[in-house]
């Protein structure tokens, strides 16, 4: 690889008299590192993401079915199958409720316990070294984990709440409550993450900031309200956005812990894509549902990027 | 006074102790699980602290290839954190020295594709590596992994990199170093911290992954430990589902990554909250 001259590093940034004299070999020259630089990484991005949308949306016009061998062009007659498929129905309903559901319980609980290890005594270290755990464990052991510990006859909690209520709750007969422990199973994975990015957020405040709140008569809820509130919250809300768009592509948990059912009460959207596609093998159909994944994705970040705004403004 | 902070105080080690049993209840019924006899687990009143066995990781052994899995796991882990760093690294660098109109779209175009749910696009990347030839083969896993990791990898490695000055790049261009030796003797030594935290990342990331594995591959050859516990989950005991054995290959899975994270967890919090802050 040739030398590089200092010029051309530093491009437009230098003040330097020499680094002005821009000579179209000089910006051709670095305008074709920074491509060879970020080859490898576009190269990637475009062979198994940007390609694979465009087909995405072709292939849900199309009956692809690999078992059938058929690839025959259709229109848009894979949509309104979609919309009256059981499980996409049943899916795309959870699918929401969970993504809402755990992202907001996902960032209340991850505020708390970023408040709790932000306190000084003596578990602290113990306290945010623990935190890591469900971050580290595999999601769908942890499904799975969750699954035996719930269990109706040998599991850890219904028997517990036998011994106190003298009732053994059977949780993945029902529809709701299945769909529930989904919910707060997502939120222990989840939460301490938050709980991360909020510590770091809490301890960014000025600490000069509590103490005039203190001066000025503020007790601890005051200051919480008025001082920690608005400081962490674009962060809280920056974060919110990314989790609400992240576990819309929810899988692992939700096959350790229920496989979708009971029935389909707690099938995702993301589910129903791999069975249709990758088990099935309908690759027209199950590119129509990814098709609806993606247009939701859309949907929510637009709408998360709407709230983004309206709260960096007031703020 | 002394009153109110004494009630404080109790309420926040309650809260305390909530917290940890919430985070490790689970942990502990896994490992509880995973070293009793299956017999032991259907018994009530319940057993809370079975008599030790590795009964149910030999099971695992005679009955699946689990050594494979394990392997799997582990080179597949090993070649995506490699792969996804170095492609990363140089086009952090890029992004973060070189600097021209559009640049910063194209670099928020690249993250923007960190939105896309690893399932939107699982079907017609079935067909792509059938195509390269790069099904059940860990490096087609690689290749798909690492691209998704990608993007937040170099975001994260743009901050390191900015905070290296230039000037000690611009001494050693002055005196005559080529680009790879920039980034042999300066950067890789100064930025080393970063790149060790989303070695980390990337590790845990590629050790946990599912969806990929469980799509792409057909045998032992690129199975990796999560294809396998859903596999053994599957499967059916005298007792109904082995569950012994679905939390032994959880243990197998879990005690690695955990006692790595355990141990470096300062590196990770730090690039996890880093990339987010930024």
């Amino acid at each position: 690889m040739a030398k590089v001259t200092a010029e051309e590093m530093r491009g437009r940034r230098s003040a330097s008299a020499l680094s002005r004299i821009f000579t179209s070999r000089t910006t051709t020259r670095r305008y074709l590192l920074f491509l060879l630089l970020i080859a490898p990484a576009f190269l990637l991005r475009i062979v198994t993401a940007a390609y694979p949308i465009l087909r995405t949306g072709y292939l849900s016009l199309t009956n692809t079915n690999l078992i059938t061998n058929t690839s025959d062009f259709i229109g848009l007659r894979n949509f309104p199958a979609v919309a009256n498929d059981f499980g996409v129905q049943s899916a795309l309903t959870f699918t929401v409720m969970l993504v809402v559901g755990a992202t907001i319980l996902e960032m209340i609980l991850g505020m708390l316990v970023a408040l709790l290890l932000n306190e000084r005594f003596h578990g602290t270290t113990f306290g945010r070294t623990i935190n890591l755990i469900p971050w580290a464990i595999p999601t769908v052991v942890a499904g799975y984990a969750f699954r035996w510990l719930l269990d109706d006859q040998f599991g850890l909690i219904p028997n517990w709440i036998n011994q106190v209520a003298g009732i053994r709750p059977v949780v993945f007969i029902s529809p709701v409550s299945a769909r529930i422990v989904v919910i707060l199973a997502h939120v222990w994975k989840d939460a301490p993450f938050m709980a991360f990015i909020f510590l770091a957020g809490l301890q960014g405040v000025p600490t000069d900031l509590y103490d005039a709140a203190k001066v000025d008569g503020a007790n601890a809820w005051h200051r919480l309200w008025s001082v920690t509130v608005p400081l962490v919250a674009p962060l809280a809300i920056t974060m919110g956005l990314f989790r609400l768009v992240w576990s819309l592509g929810s899988f692992d948990l939700v096959l350790g812990l229920t496989q979708g059912g009971p029935g389909v009460a707690t099938s995702v959207l993301a589910l129903e894509i791999f069975r249709e596609g990758i088990l099935f093998f309908k690759f027209g159909f199950a590119s129509a549902i990814s098709v609806v994944l993606l247009m939701l994705v859309g949907v929510i970040g637009v709408i998360g990027l709407w709230l983004f705004r309206k709260a960096d403004v007031n703020y | 006074m002394a009153l109110r902070i004494r009630w404080r105080r109790i309420l926040l080690y309650l809260t305390f102790l909530i917290f940890t049993l919430v985070v490790l209840i689970p942990i502990y019924w896994m490992v509880r699980s995973s070293l009793a006899k299956a017999s032991d687990l259907i018994r009530l009143p319940l057993i809370y602290f079975p008599t030790p066995t590795l009964r149910n990781f030999e099971t695992l052994v005679e009955q699946i290839p689990f050594f494979d899995y394990i392997r799997n796991s582990l080179v597949f882990s090993v070649a995506t954190t490699f792969a996804t760093l170095v492609v990363s690294f140089l086009a952090a660098y890029a992004f973060a020295r070189i600097s021209f109109p559009g640049s910063g779209i194209i670099l928020w175009v690249l993250l923007l594709t960190m939105a896309l749910p690893e399932v939107g696009t699982i079907v017609p990347l079935y067909t792509v590596l059938r195509d390269l030839r790069l099904l059940d083969s860990i490096g087609g896993l690689t290749l798909v992994l690492s691209s998704t990791l990608a993007p937040f990898t170099i975001w994260v490695l743009i901050s390191f990199i900015k905070q290296v000055p230039y000037e000690v790049e611009e001494a050693a261009i002055i005196d005559g170093a080529s680009l790879p030796q920039i980034f042999w003797h300066i950067l890789l030594p100064v930025t080393m911290p970063g790149l060790v935290t989303m070695l980390l990342i990337n590790f845990v990331n590629a050790w946990n992954n599912l969806l990929y594995p469980l799509s792409f591959t057909t045998s032992p050859t690129s199975k990796t430990l999560s294809v396998a516990i859903t596999e053994v989950f599957a499967g059916y005991s005298p007792y109904g589902k082995p569950w012994e054995l679905i939390m032994a290959v959880g243990v197998t899975m879990t005690i690695p990554v955990v006692l790595l994270v355990l141990l470096s967890q300062r590196a990770i919090v730090r690039g996890l909250t880093g990339g987010a802050i930024k």
